[in-house]
């Protein structure tokens, strides 16, 4: 065969792809006025998290979060009475905080689990005053507080058991006054620089929570009813009016449905799981009283005076087992089995419903005050139904499951920083719309979730 | 380009040189002048996109580089004076390597990674026509199959912590990648020997690519087998140019200049970093020059400007994408 014509292209194209133009986005206070922005809260301001404050924690707070956003829009530098470790934490119970770490269980089972980070917490914190004149606070987040505690002059003396420390370290009152001395509230504490032009509020969550956390057996939940200092509605009416009476403007937040939190909801009511001859024993002892076993998933028994002469019943779907219940005892003493789940381990459907009705008229006094101060709103139940459902973020599934659902914090109940970021987003979002801004909101995979070992 | 809609943060996507390669050849032999042998290798899906690093999409990808090759032995065979027809197979090989973070965070808060690389292989046929009725006019109508490139024996390698190791375990995977069928109508006009001017509609079927799908020969509780949906559709896309020769004794200055414009088979809500695909309107230019009978050398540039803005519905990624590409381009060919 011979060739008659041969026909050859070599192409070797170059393919540069050009920089683009980086376009300009314009940051606007809108109708608002973010030149002295406080922001008032709980733990969840303050940066509690993984069940104890520390200064990582404190630095990714929801107060901080949203401060660092609006100081894009002329919000002064974030002040906060600093913790001096990073790390280790300090929580309520003087303990440190928790971290992801190796655990072995009764059966010697070695697994990851919530640790604490070291044997006791930064307890120097509580005896240093973090007070400093010539720099107020633009964050008064404080562990613990509620609704009704913001008028209190009891909550930050320390001569008084029920004070809180992280108060008492913050409050300009510098631990130094006498037995009989009139200690100052949070509230005066916050007006003391002068008045801010602009507030973030977030309270209300700690005037259930502690009765919830405690399976409905302790810290009554607080009445709606009553004087300032006593009632939520005109404890929150008298901060509202101090406000409005300076045209201070504000964000305000309800209160999220807490049942929905891993706290409540990592341990299943039938999380029982037995092989035929534990069921063939429990069946043994429990089969007289009308209660069976099978091979499997079983509700936990829990303790219920109600629930005939031995005062022992199964649990039933919708009730929730805390994250304090002691799953070594579980495991190998037959707690939740033939020892039942004491009250404080449990929050029954009635528990739960009475809590959510305080919750919900909580809420409608919230949403009220907001309409008629004309403060912007944060429905936080809507972000949290959202982590509950679980959704993509940038490609990151995020829940409401424990440390795996990457929101919450070790401890069930705050957010970590990723988490609060979020949320943080959802007070931009209700202060962009209300007052007209435009502030960028967070990227909040640019803050840690749960770390891992 | 990306500008992330809620932040307003931009990141931008590292400049690799692209080497697209095309080869043509085509061989007539003297004693049955009406068969014609030719062979193609083309890179027709080649494409790196590597983001910068801690880009807020990294848990969609961080970095996809893919090479296809089509190797295209294709006979023709003129009926008639005026007709002639041509099949061939294609070929074509390839490999891929993508690469994400993964949202579970070391102790020092680095992010986990994942790494997908492997092997594909794709068979495919073009079959074409091509009328020539003698006078300024010609046309021809060619169509491609669609090619189902497989990876059979990928490799996925995770950089996660020790503590979640055996969540994550290295080991194989497959996954197939469908490339489209493409049906081309292609009209060539040549009014005089000067001018010449073609034209053609490309119809693409895309729909063939709704679901990208990673089978992992290992599964646990956090390493599912994934189905991201693509729901691309097919499309038409119109290119043109008009060329203009300039004769000077032996030597031949043909200059060129086109356009093009095409559809995106991308529907909104399924926009990926991976292709951040929108319509495109693009331009070309170029010359050539004949030497002598056997020697030319080519020359050109394509322009182009993609921007499109999109929330994927799987991802949640929400933000607009803007592409500038100018590809130089140089050819040399040689007839015997």
């Amino acid at each position: 065969m011979k060739r008659q014509y041969l026909y050859i292209l070599f192409l070797l194209p170059l393919l540069l792809a050009c920089k683009p133009k980086a376009p300009t986005h314009v940051v606007d206070a809108g109708t608002a006025d973010f030149t002295k922005f406080i922001a008032i809260g709980d733990g969840h301001t303050a940066g509690y998290m993984d069940d104890g404050l520390s200064l990582d924690g404190q630095k990714n707070s929801l107060g901080a979060m949203i401060q660092q956003q609006l100081m894009m829009a002329g919000a002064p530098a974030i002040e906060m009475p600093w913790m001096s470790d990073q790390n280790i934490g300090l929580s309520l119970n003087g303990l440190s905080r928790l971290i992801l770490g190796y655990k072995t269980d009764c059966q010697g089972i070695s697994s990851l689990s919530p640790v604490r980070v070291s044997l006791q917490g930064e307890t120097s914190a509580l005896t240093s005053s973090a007070y400093n004149p010539s720099k107020k606070y633009s964050n008064f987040g404080v562990p613990g507080v509620r609704m009704i505690d913001m008028v209190s002059t009891a909550f930050g003396n320390i001569n008084l058991p029920q004070h809180n420390p992280f108060f008492a370290r913050m409050s300009k009152d510098q631990f130094n006054l006498p037995g009989s001395g009139n200690y100052s509230s949070v509230q005066e504490n916050i007006f003391d620089g002068g008045y801010p032009t602009f507030c973030s509020i977030y309270l209300g969550i700690e005037d259930v929570l502690p009765y919830a956390r405690s399976g409905a057996t302790q810290h009554p939940m607080s009445p709606l009813a009553g004087f300032p200092g006593v009632g939520f509605e005109e404890s929150l009416t008298q901060l509202c009016e101090q406000l409005y009476g300076q045209h201070v403007n504000a964000v305000i937040a309800t209160i999220p449905n807490i049942s929905d939190w891993p706290f409540f909801n990592t341990i299943p009511y039938n999380g029982l799981t037995l092989d035929a001859e534990k069921a063939a024993s429990l069946n043994q002892i429990y089969n007289p009283i009308g209660i069976s076993f099978v091979v499997g998933a079983n509700p936990f028994m829990v303790a219920d005076p109600n629930a005939g002469m031995f005062g022992v019943r199964p649990a039933v779907p919708g009730e929730k087992i805390l994250l304090t219940a002691p799953l070594d005892s579980v495991k190998c003493n037959q707690m939740g089995s033939i020892f039942p789940f004491r009250n404080e381990f449990v929050l029954t459907t009635d528990e739960l419903a009475t809590i959510q009705l305080r919750i919900d008229e909580f809420n409608a006094v919230i949403r009220q005050k907001a309409t008629s101060y004309g403060f912007a709103l944060v429905e936080t139940g809507d972000f949290y139904d959202k982590l509950t459902t679980g959704f993509a973020y940038n490609g990151a599934t995020l829940s409401a499951k424990f440390v795996s659902g990457g929101a919450f914090s070790l401890d069930g109940i705050h957010l970590n920083p990723r988490g609060n970021a979020l949320l943080a987003n959802e007070f931009i979002k209700a202060i962009n719309k209300k007052f007209s801004a435009k502030i960028p909101l967070i990227n909040a995979l640019n803050y840690n979730a749960i770390l891992f070992p | 380009m990306y500008v992330d809609s809620a932040t307003n943060e931009m990141y931008r996507t590292e400049n690799p040189v692209g080497t697209p390669l095309n080869f043509y050849a085509l061989v007539k032999p003297k004693r049955f002048h009406r068969l014609a042998y030719g062979l193609s290798v083309t890179t027709p899906f080649g494409s790196t996109v590597q983001y910068e690093p801690g880009w807020i999409g990294r848990f969609a990808i961080t970095r996809l580089s893919m090479k296809v090759f089509h190797i295209q032995p294709t006979a023709s065979f003129k009926i008639t004076d005026n007709i002639s027809i041509g099949a061939g197979f294609v070929f074509s090989p390839g490999s891929v390597n993508l690469q994400k973070d993964l949202p579970v965070q070391f102790n020092d808060g680095t992010f986990g990674h994942a790494e997908i690389s492997g092997a594909a292989m794709g068979y495919g046929y073009n079959v074409g026509v091509y009328y020539n009725p003698g006078g300024f006019l010609s046309a021809g109508l060619s169509y491609r199959s669609g090619i189902n490139m497989s990876v059979s024996d990928g490799q996925v390698d995770f950089t996660v912590p020790e503590g979640l190791a055996p969540n994550f375990p290295n080991g194989t995977l497959s996954a197939s990648l469908a490339l489209p069928s493409v049906t081309t109508l292609g009209l060539n006009i040549k009014p005089n020997a000067s001018w010449n001017i073609v034209a053609d509609i490309n119809y693409v079927g895309w729909n063939t690519y709704d679901t990208l799908a990673f089978d992992y020969a290992t599964n646990t509780g956090s390493l599912l087998d994934t189905k991201s949906p693509r729901m691309y559709k097919n499309i038409f896309a119109f290119r043109g140019g008009i060329q203009y020769a300039v004769f000077a004794k032996d030597n031949v200055l043909n200059v060129r200049l086109g356009g093009g414009f095409g559809f995106s088979p991308v529907p909104t809500g399924y926009l990926t970093p991976e292709t951040p695909d929108g319509n495109r309107a693009y331009f070309t230019s170029g010359i050539s020059y004949e030497f002598n009978k056997h020697f030319s050398f080519d020359a050109s540039i394509y322009a182009t400007k993609i921007t499109r803005a999109d929330t994927n519905l799987e991802t949640q990624l929400s933000g607009t994408f803007t592409t500038i590409a100018w590809a130089p381009g140089i050819g040399i060919n040689y007839n015997w």
